[in-house]
């Protein structure tokens, strides 16, 4: 029984084996009979469709974003343009059509071959722009022989606009095609065309303001006409930036400066750090580089011996000279090397070793406190009390106050400046402190260097009473409390009286700077850019002499407003601008005038 | 154990090779003439695989025939935890790492489905088979796996494994109005299975039968695939020559059209190859099959051939336009290491059963 029952399953099995493998072969044979239909009769069909159809995958470029000032004021925005482009494939030669193109607007022999170079790197069916914002006299001539010139078009573009030129140049930077190196940048991906920042925050926040790149497949037949389009990502706009400076101040800081040569004003507000204005001269103007031709405005910022690419406001470095009296004074306080009754007498002069130090006043200021030695900046005074402080106590207190140090800031270049000690000297030069160079060092001369941001948050940090105020310039509403340094707190409040001093008590340096609209305080500080002589020194008015401008003194002011409850804080620099208190004092009284008028 | 290896069916092994070679070939051209992306990895996963499929076919066919379940439970477990972690993560997966190989446990659990529905039959007596309550273990065996896989969603390969499921059954011998009501009960359910899905995963679902919605529209892509097998004519462009690939037509172009792309470099003549090779396999599965003694190397043969089947009918039919697109591969050929893995694993099984096709009873004893 079970044999027979065996031998029937097997039998079952077999038939039902046979049945499904003569039904998969007829399966075969419809996908075969199917490929027979595609592969064989009507392969012609499919032949002309294939060398016909083409698929063009056009990349959409996003929108940059744009720019605003802490009141949402445009700064840069994007301006429709019309460009000229070239699409390699297209052509039957390339070269054929730009000279074509060239008999309506000249194309330059070194343009001529970049674009030939570029056009073997990238997809030969991506377009390579010729002429950017070509005006409506070129637009129409274009227009009218454009089917007789092969491969190139007229596509409409966005044009980045810097709408107030040369008041946010330095930190706002400008875009431009990528360098060689710089087109491997993520952010660039498959946009070779696509402009980037090149300077500034439009360097920094590339990969913010760029946005992403859209795509669009388009079917063409193979006269190059479009017959649909096949799928399209839209581009993604970039995000929007908004600062912290205002354009009302930004605009008015750098109109005072335009009476000077060159020179950086900082104004900061105290309680954010939030930088409102940071105005350098000389300037540029964007949009003067992003236009094309642009090489004889390039050449004129080149040969300028100025400089005017150089950000004043951080990547200019000065020594502090008086402004940095303050943290002399602060160590000397803090380490308890004076007190406020320590007297010193100036006559004009100390001797150290056999060397001379003079005291600007060449008859000497007579006795001296530290109040008094502020406020009429008495330069013996603190010769006197740098010798028992020491370098490198100076230095840290310095550097507590925010000196010899670069920030957290979107800006490339910042230069850090010196805090000297005897370590940075034995590092740096290899050589031993010598005790002249304490005294010079007193006085903000020597090796102190600093940048104007630097100065302006020192000031933020001695007005706050010591509040660890740190530099902003993106308002990203944010609010950051900043950490106090009580340590500081006691000797803060006795140089907060003597800055008071300066600017509202009679023979305060800057008191002809006094205002009766506000009631701010400050330092003024002279730095100078060479050694004065002897000769020079003993001749009674050298001071009043017109010196040549490159051998002028830089001009500084430091100071904060409102004197009893600040908020702001500035620093002035004018480069050979004479004298802090004749110079840079007035200046900032414009500008704590100016932004006391907008508050209220 | 020599004769083992001695007796192994090399020209299965051949045309596993020869297949392989092919894909090779095929992922060659796709990259543009180069071995790397594809090419280089398919020829490794290959030469590594074989050892494995050699492995298997050496082992004591009681051996496996004993853990059958245990296997079939180990692979829906994975197939399980595939779907935790893709509710987890929110995000569709077919994907498990495992020792750093990313597998895809739908493709296993095929050949566990194969192996226990072997076992099942074998165990039971012919005339039991008759029995409607007898259906009730390969319906879970078979439907717990379909469920699960359509939920990832992977329409494509839960319906290749409902095929293999009906054409296993059939090969068995059960009753052919069976089939009738269960098609019947199947078509009642979907309505139902879809009460039971997550929103998303609903979504998913509805896309895929409704592919016209798809943005990058898959008609577009078979007018595409179309034209490159077309434009290969009878003997192909030649190899490297195509230039529907080089375009970016095609998506997929190394994964499921990696048939076009040899359809049209090497044109009717290569496309009709591919198939008869598969046939070879295929017809070689049945020839073990009826050669064996004992039921399980029976249905395990027929259902390894099977599951081949279904891959490469599904996957040309899909590309010619016979079928809408799933995204089921071909085997051995195109990019992509689950499948082969699976292939391997399969054939071995098969290689296995013919060494051991005279074998007269298997059972639990």
């Amino acid at each position: 029984m079970f044999y027979s029952e065996d031998k029937k399953q097997y039998s079952v099995l077999n038939r039902r084996s046979f049945f499904l493998y003569l039904l998969k072969i007829s399966f075969f044979s419809i996908v075969g009979w199917r490929l027979y239909n595609i592969q064989i009769k009507d392969s012609e069909k499919y032949k002309t469709l294939s060398k016909n159809n083409q698929i063009d995958i056009e990349i959409i470029y996003p929108l940059r974003g744009k720019i605003f000032d802490t009141n949402k004021n445009i700064l840069v925005s994007n301006k429709k343009v019309f460009d000229i482009y070239i699409i390699p494939e297209k052509t039957k030669n390339i070269n054929q059509s730009l000279n074509q193109l060239s008999n309506i607007i000249k194309i330059d022999f070194s343009k001529k071959r970049k674009i030939l170079k570029l056009s073997e790197k990238v997809k030969k069916f991506e377009k390579i722009k010729i002429f950017e914002n070509i005006n409506w006299e070129n637009l129409e001539k274009i227009e009218s022989k454009k089917l007789q010139i092969d491969g190139v078009f007229i596509s409409q573009d966005y044009m980045r606009v810097y709408n107030y030129g040369n008041i946010f140049s330095h930190l706002l930077g400008y875009i431009n095609k990528p360098s060689e190196k710089e087109i491997d940048l993520p952010f660039i991906t498959n946009m070779p065309n696509l402009d980037i920042g090149k300077e500034g925050l439009e360097k920094s926040f590339n990969p913010l303001l760029i946005g992403k790149s859209g795509q669009r497949e388009i079917e063409v037949n193979s006269y190059g006409r479009i017959i649909r389009e096949i799928s399209r990502i839209d581009s993604l706009k970039g995000k929007d930036l908004q600062i912290t400076l205002d354009l009302r101040i930004q605009e008015y800081a750098l109109n005072l400066l335009n009476s000077h040569r060159a020179g950086s004003i900082v104004l900061m507000n105290i309680e954010n750090g939030h930088i409102l204005c940071m105005a350098s001269t000389p300037s540029y103007n964007p949009n003067k580089i992003i236009q094309k031709p642009n090489k004889d405005y390039w050449n004129s910022i080149l040969e300028n011996k100025l400089s005017p690419l150089t950000f004043r406001s951080v990547q200019g470095l000065y020594a502090p000279g008086s402004t940095f009296k303050m943290i002399v004074a602060i160590a000397a306080l803090h380490y308890g090397v004076i007190d406020t009754d320590s007297k010193h007498f100036c006559n004009g002069k100390v001797a150290l070793g056999d060397r001379l130090y003079h005291c600007w006043k060449n008859n000497g200021h007579g006795s001296m406190n530290v109040e008094t030695a502020i406020k009429e900046s008495c330069d013996v005074f603190f010769y006197e009390i740098s010798k028992k402080i020491g370098i490198d106590k100076i230095a840290k207190v310095a550097k507590d106050f925010g000196l010899g140090k670069i920030y957290d800031l979107p800006i490339s270049n910042q230069k850090k400046g010196i805090v000297p000690s005897k370590d940075w000297k034995k590092q740096k030069l290899g050589e031993s402190w010598y005790p002249g160079e304490t005294l010079i060092s007193a006085i903000g001369q020597g090796f102190v260097l600093t940048n104007p941001l630097q100065l302006a948050t020192m000031i933020s940090i001695i007005a706050s009473d010591g509040k660890n105020v740190l530099p902003k310039i993106i308002d990203d509403k944010k609010y950051i409390n900043f950490e106090k340094i009580e340590k500081y707190k006691e000797s803060i409040s006795i140089i907060k009286k003597s800055m008071f001093k300066v600017v509202n008590e009679i023979k305060g340096t800057a008191f002809k700077s006094r205002s009766d609209e506000i009631v701010f305080s400050g330092k003024t500080g002279t730095s100078q850019v060479r050694r004065i002589t002897v000769a020079e020194r003993e001749s009674d008015d050298f001071r009043k002499k017109e010196v040549e401008w490159k051998k002028r003194d830089h001009a500084l002011f430091v100071g904060y407003m409102p004197a009893n409850k600040p908020k702001y804080s500035i620093s002035v620099v004018i480069e050979h601008g004479g004298s802090g208190a004749s110079t840079a004092a007035p200046i900032a009284k414009q500008i704590f005038q100016f932004v006391n008028k907008l508050d209220s | 154990m020599l004769l083992k290896i001695k007796n192994l069916n090399y020209l299965l092994l051949f045309l596993i090779i020869l297949i392989s070679f092919i894909g090779a070939a095929g992922l060659y051209s796709a990259a543009g003439g180069s071995y790397s992306p594809w090419a280089s990895r398919h020829l490794t996963r290959l030469i590594v695989l074989l050892f494995l499929t050699i492995f298997i076919a050496l082992i004591d066919i009681r051996l496996i025939y004993k853990y059958t379940y245990s296997i079939f439970f180990l692979s829906l477990l994975l197939l399980l935890s595939v779907e935790l972690i893709g509710a987890i993560g929110k995000g569709a997966t077919r994907w498990i790492s495992i020792f750093g190989f990313n597998i895809q446990p739908s493709e296993i659990i095929k050949i566990t489905i194969i192996l226990s529905l072997a076992k099942y039959y074998n165990d039971l007596k012919f005339s039991e088979v008759k029995k409607i309550l007898n259906l009730f273990l390969p319906f879970l065996i078979l439907f717990i796996p379909f469920v699960l896989v359509a939920i990832q969603p992977d329409l494509g390969t839960a319906i290749s494994i409902l095929i293999l499921g009906v054409f296993i059954l059939f090969a068995s011998g059960v009753r052919l109005w069976k089939f009738i009501l269960g098609f019947a009960t199947a078509i009642i359910s979907i309505p139902l299975l879809l009460n039971f899905l997550k929103p998303y995963q609903k979504d998913r679902v509805i896309s895929f039968l409704n592919p016209e919605a798809d943005a990058l529209g898959m008609g577009y892509q078979l007018i595409q695939s179309k034209i490159a097998l077309g434009s290969g004519g009878i003997s192909g462009k030649g190899f490297l020559e195509g230039t529907q690939a080089y375009l970016q037509y095609l998506p997929e172009k190394q994964t499921d059209f990696i048939f076009t792309l040899i359809g049209e470099e090497f044109g009717f003549i290569g496309t009709i190859f591919i198939i008869i090779l598969f046939i070879m396999v295929i017809s070689i599965c049945y020839f073990i099959s009826i050669k064996s003694i004992h039921i399980f190397g029976r249905i395990l043969s027929i259902g390894v051939g099977t599951n081949l089947f279904i891959y490469v009918i599904m996957n040309i039919s899909m590309v010619s336009g016979l079928m809408p697109v799933v995204g089921i591969p071909l085997p051995l050929i195109s990019y992509g290491g689950s499948v082969m893995l699976a292939i391997m694993i399969s054939i071995g099984l098969v290689l296995n059963a013919e060494l051991n096709s005279n074998i007269k009873k298997l059972n639990n004893a």
